[in-house]
């Protein structure tokens, strides 16, 4: 054995369980408690941020709300930030660096960083492409809009104008060379979503970043010279330049209606409708979608469809297997002129239901109120319904068409694409509602029912002010008002029809959504109480308890979406508390797999050194005896008084202390002596007290201790109670953030093989009031966190009570023969204690 | 009379001036660079107590100017305000001497409870060091 290590054996012999820890020269010790004390504060209030982000992060994957990537990010960040500060803090207080903690920490951290970055490749490709060069296995490039339009100009007898893509290279490049990424995440992480107004301005801000930043003159050049050669130069030529979005969740998510698209644009405005397009990537509404749906900004790439214009004499949408109808038939809804009012429900439209199956007989024809002649031919609508079933057969999967037939009686496909979520199945009749409803009628965009307050909408500046959980009554359903669906319980609007986009994002996101209501923001005063039966078409005065019983199933938006798949990753390496075994052999920097067990671990050691440096830099300054009824010594260590101490008195009260939470704990404490029996008649509660120190157990309270004593450390916020009773060492510690009202409290208790019943026993004590609980071997763990100060310190008086209340139980158990009730009697003792006070 | 003085560094003119109002109306002297070389200039021509810094600028980043600030101005403290939360440059502020790594949006309030906290530990650090020469003064004289 080297000499250093037969000297250092020989020094550790020296230092026996109990012998008096000698005292170091007053002076410098007490200056290096004082910096230690401001350490150890330092330490727990980076302790208290990191544990505060966590729980947030935490919460967040637990109710499973929507939440953004800049929400993660910013959260990781602070967990992160805040334990390497809890490192350094901890460092300070030990005097010496732990390497193997910190190289610990650097391999969590760089996975954590790893998550939050992702893997996120630039597209590669080319930049432009024809649409006859394009077909599905494009799709990344071009957008699967594009691409299955593409796809479907190849089928035989089926028409789709001339025109090519602006791939996912493009305008991926675009983003990259103006550092756009970067600038919108800048703009996004301050962006109060939930705020209305703060979401549209911030919206409007990220598009005028897009609108403004230069396009590469090599890419201008590109798509002006396929322009060119596209219209035949001619300069009266058209186009409609349209967005075709790509993402790797395109198959759970339809960006129905979220981006914009640009109609009649000459060769004068091309540049600038593409990077219109691009930036209506960042639409209130395509903000709050992809916010809802767990979806990554920047990997929701997306492709420009230039498209010659047709001139359109009649055009619509065909959905191939009828939305609400019966599923052999399909649904065509059909206007003069472009589709674009026909899906925003700017205007009326015609419906026709025909059968799938030839010759498409039409089962239903209901006319637009405005139309002097139908609109639509019973031979275009065959035709119509002919290519519709055409391009299912081929793409395999229902289909929402958009279509046009043009002056000569040309038909055109201009989107093809899979059919959105279709209606939910609902229960076959839906309950008997007594009383008049308040209104009757309209078509049912989404099924299902809801309750709430009016809000009615006439503009977009009343929209901004939309409550949550309102139900929403609008004139117009405009894809503008999308936002709005994630605040509301449902939807009522005068127009609109199933095949708007709307009611389409209502039925993604299972909204009960009631179209064609006529007058309903005239007879739906603001702020009445209503339930809106979407399935039975009408909306009735009050709660009708029996509608809201849910017959559908409402989808989970966020279940599965990238944004909690990385918030799953990262709270794995951040949240789980594997170090639980207070066990010195465990406690060790070789156990720590997440960023919690390092706090946990450097927590651990702060405190131990803490006790240990206190009692040997001089009780006199830094430690005040308490004035007790109790057995025993209490000494307490006051961190934030030590710098500055004037008070010279040897002994105080506890009502010296400023801090609440040793009142709530020593109130506990007390209170125990007034139960009866409190303690074993074997043994005194005194001779237990007195013991507490004495016996060699946990790490924390084992050497420092002098015997009979044991000891709190206390600051304003902070409180910390090691002590030993009948040979159980004993951990309370509490922290309690005044700004927020809330706290959390951690108990530790480590028991001998002979003894596991009390571990039980506190395991279901603690149980029924609230802890979380984790046993490890002999050791129990239990914490929560408190969102009132009230309950905090009942919490924790609670603990007091537990703490000093078990040890008397080996008599009381074999007196009342049996443990468990036992348990009752303490949990009514508890609840009268607290009653009392 | 002002409370402390703090230098508001950020290249966004709205956040800066904002900030500067409201910090101002409860008592702090506040004064604004927009970016890293006019906030070194801004140190080397007087003191200020604390110093709230964005990370990301054009020009002279925010570690950058945390480097060469503590270098000029070793008491004066440091709070990171960022808009691009990153766990990188979190780590190297705080490396650097930064009293906080915190994160835009922030609220009023909280903000000022931790400029009122990095104010106090700067004020004690003085303290410290004027004991501390003090001490040592007194021994030289005796």
């Amino acid at each position: 054995m080297p000499l250093l290590d037969r000297i250092l054996t020989l020094l550790r012999r020296l230092r026996l369980p109990g012998a008096t820890v000698p005292l170091l020269n007053s002076e410098p010790a007490h200056r290096l408690l004082v910096a230690h004390s401001r350490s150890f504060r330092d330490l727990l209030v980076a302790f208290a941020c990191a544990r505060k982000a966590m729980a947030e992060l935490e919460a967040a994957w637990e109710d499973g709300r929507p939440l953004s990537m800049s929400f993660i990010r910013a959260r990781c960040t602070q967990v992160t930030v805040n334990v390497f500060k809890v490192i350094r803090h901890q460092g300070q207080i030990a005097d010496r660096r732990d390497s193997e903690l910190e190289r610990a920490f650097s391999r969590l951290r760089q996975r954590i960083e790893a998550i939050l970055e992702g893997e996120r490749q630039p597209v590669a490709g080319e930049m432009l492409l024809d649409l006859a060069q394009i077909n599905r296995t494009l799709t990344s490039l071009t957008g699967e809009k594009m691409a299955s339009l593409a796809e479907a100009g190849a089928i035989t007898n089926i028409r789709i104008p001339p025109g090519f893509v602006l791939t996912a290279a493009a305008t991926d490049l675009f983003f990259q060379r103006n550092q756009l990424y970067r600038k919108i995440n800048h703009i996004l992480q301050q962006t109060e979503v939930d705020e209305l107004s703060d979401l549209y301005s911030k919206s409007a801000s990220i598009q005028e970043l897009i609108q403004t930043a230069p396009m590469a003159p090599e890419l201008e050049t590109l798509l002006l010279d396929r322009f060119d050669r596209l219209t035949g130069a001619g300069p009266a030529c058209r186009v409609a330049v349209r967005s075709s979005a790509i993402g790797e969740e395109f198959d759970r998510s339809f960006f129905t209606g979220l981006y914009h698209t640009e109609l009649d644009v000459g060769r004068d405005r091309l540049i600038d409708a593409c990077k219109t397009v691009l930036a209506s990537k960042y639409t209130p509404q395509a903000i709050s979608y992809r916010l809802a749906k767990g979806l990554l900004h920047e990997r929701c790439a997306m492709g420009i469809g230039v498209l010659a214009m047709v001139e359109a004499a009649v055009s619509g949408i065909c959905h191939t297997c009828s939305i609400d109808g019966p599923g052999d038939t399909l649904d065509l809804f059909y206007a003069p002129g472009m589709a674009k009012g026909i899906v925003e429900s700017t205007r009326s439209v015609g419906h026709l239901r025909l059968s799938r199956l030839p010759p498409h007989r039409i089962v239903r024809r209901q006319e637009a109120e405005d139309a002097t002649r139908p609109w639509l031919t019973d031979v275009e609508a065959i035709a119509l319904a002919e290519a519709g079933m055409r391009l299912e057969h081929h793409f395999g999967a229902p289909r929402e068409i958009e279509w046009s037939i043009d002056r000569t009686g040309s038909l055109f496909v201009l989107q093809s694409r899979p059919a959105a979520v279709p209606r939910a199945s609902v229960a076959p009749s839906p309950p008997v509602v007594a009383g008049q409803p308040l209104l009757h009628g309209g078509v049912t965009g989404c099924d299902g029912a809801g309750y709430g307050e009016v809000f009615v909408v006439r503009t977009m500046q009343e929209a901004l002010h939309c409550p949550r959980r309102a139900v929403l009554v609008v004139r117009h359903p405009l894809p503008s008002l999308a936002p709005l669906l994630h605040r509301a319980v449902a939807l009522v609007a005068e127009t609109g029809n199933q095949a708007c986009h709307l009611a389409a994002q209502a039925r993604e996101f299972g909204l009960p959504c009631l179209m064609a209501m006529e007058r309903a923001t005239e007879l739906l005063a603001a702020g009445t109480p209503v339930t809106v039966d979407a399935t039975g078409r009408a909306v009735y005065q009050g709660r009708v308890e029996p509608l809201l019983r849910p017959t559908v199933d409402r989808p989970d938006p966020m279940a599965g979406s990238p944004v909690q798949r990385t918030l799953a990753s990262a709270l794995a390496l951040i949240s789980p508390l594997t170090l639980l075994d207070p066990c010195p052999a465990d406690f060790r920097t070789v156990h720590c797999q997440t960023l919690h067990d390092i706090m946990r671990l450097c927590h651990g050691q702060a405190v131990r050194r803490m006790f240990e440096f206190s009692l040997r830099s001089g009780q006199g300054k830094a430690a005040k005896r308490l004035r007790s009824t109790l057995p025993g010594q209490w000494w307490a260590i006051d961190l934030d008084e030590a710098p500055g101490d004037d008070d010279h008195r040897p002994d105080i009260e506890l009502t010296d202390i400023a801090s609440p939470l040793p009142h709530a704990l020593w109130g506990g404490m007390q209170h125990v002596s007034g139960q009866k029996p409190a303690f074993s008649r074997r043994q005194t509660a005194a001779a237990a007290l007195i013991r507490a120190g004495v016996r060699r157990g946990f790490d924390l309270i084992r050497a420092p201790f002098s015997r009979e004593k044991n000891y709190f450390l206390i600051s304003q916020k902070y409180c910390n109670l090691s002590i030993q009773l009948d040979r159980q060492p004993v951990m309370v510690e509490a922290m309690f953030d005044d700004q927020r009202g809330a706290g959390s409290i951690t108990f530790r208790a480590a028991g001998s093989p002979r003894q596991t019943w009390r571990l039980e026993l506190l395991a279901q004590l603690l149980d029924h009031f609230g802890y979380r609980i984790n046993r490890v071997g002999g050791a129990l763990f239990a914490w929560m966190d408190q969102e009132s100060d009230v309950e905090l310190f009942d919490r924790l008086k609670t603990l007091g009570y537990l703490a000093i209340r078990i040890r008397g139980l080996d008599a009381e158990r074999a007196d009342a023969g049996g443990l468990w009730l036992c348990r009752d009697k303490i949990i009514c003792e508890i609840k009268e204690m607290l009653h009392h006070d | 009379m002002a409370l402390y003085s703090v230098l508001i560094v950020d290249d966004e003119e709205e956040f800066r001036n904002m900030t500067a109002k409201r910090l101002s109306k409860r008592d702090l002297e506040c004064a604004c660079a927009p970016d890293g070389d006019t906030a070194l200039d801004m140190i080397n021509e007087r003191s200020y107590d604390v110093v709230l810094l964005d990370v990301k600028m054009p020009g002279r980043d925010g570690i950058d100017t945390l480097r060469e600030l503590k270098r000029i101005a070793p008491m004066t403290e440091v709070i990171m305000l960022t808009g691009h939360a990153s766990v990188e440059s979190g780590i190297n502020g705080i490396k650097y001497g930064a009293f906080d790594y915190l994160m835009k949006p922030m609220d009023l309030d909280p903000l000022f409870d931790k400029l009122n906290a990095a104010h106090e530990r700067k004020r004690t650090q003085q303290e410290k060091i004027e004991r501390a020469q003090s001490d040592e003064d007194a021994a030289r004289s005796s």
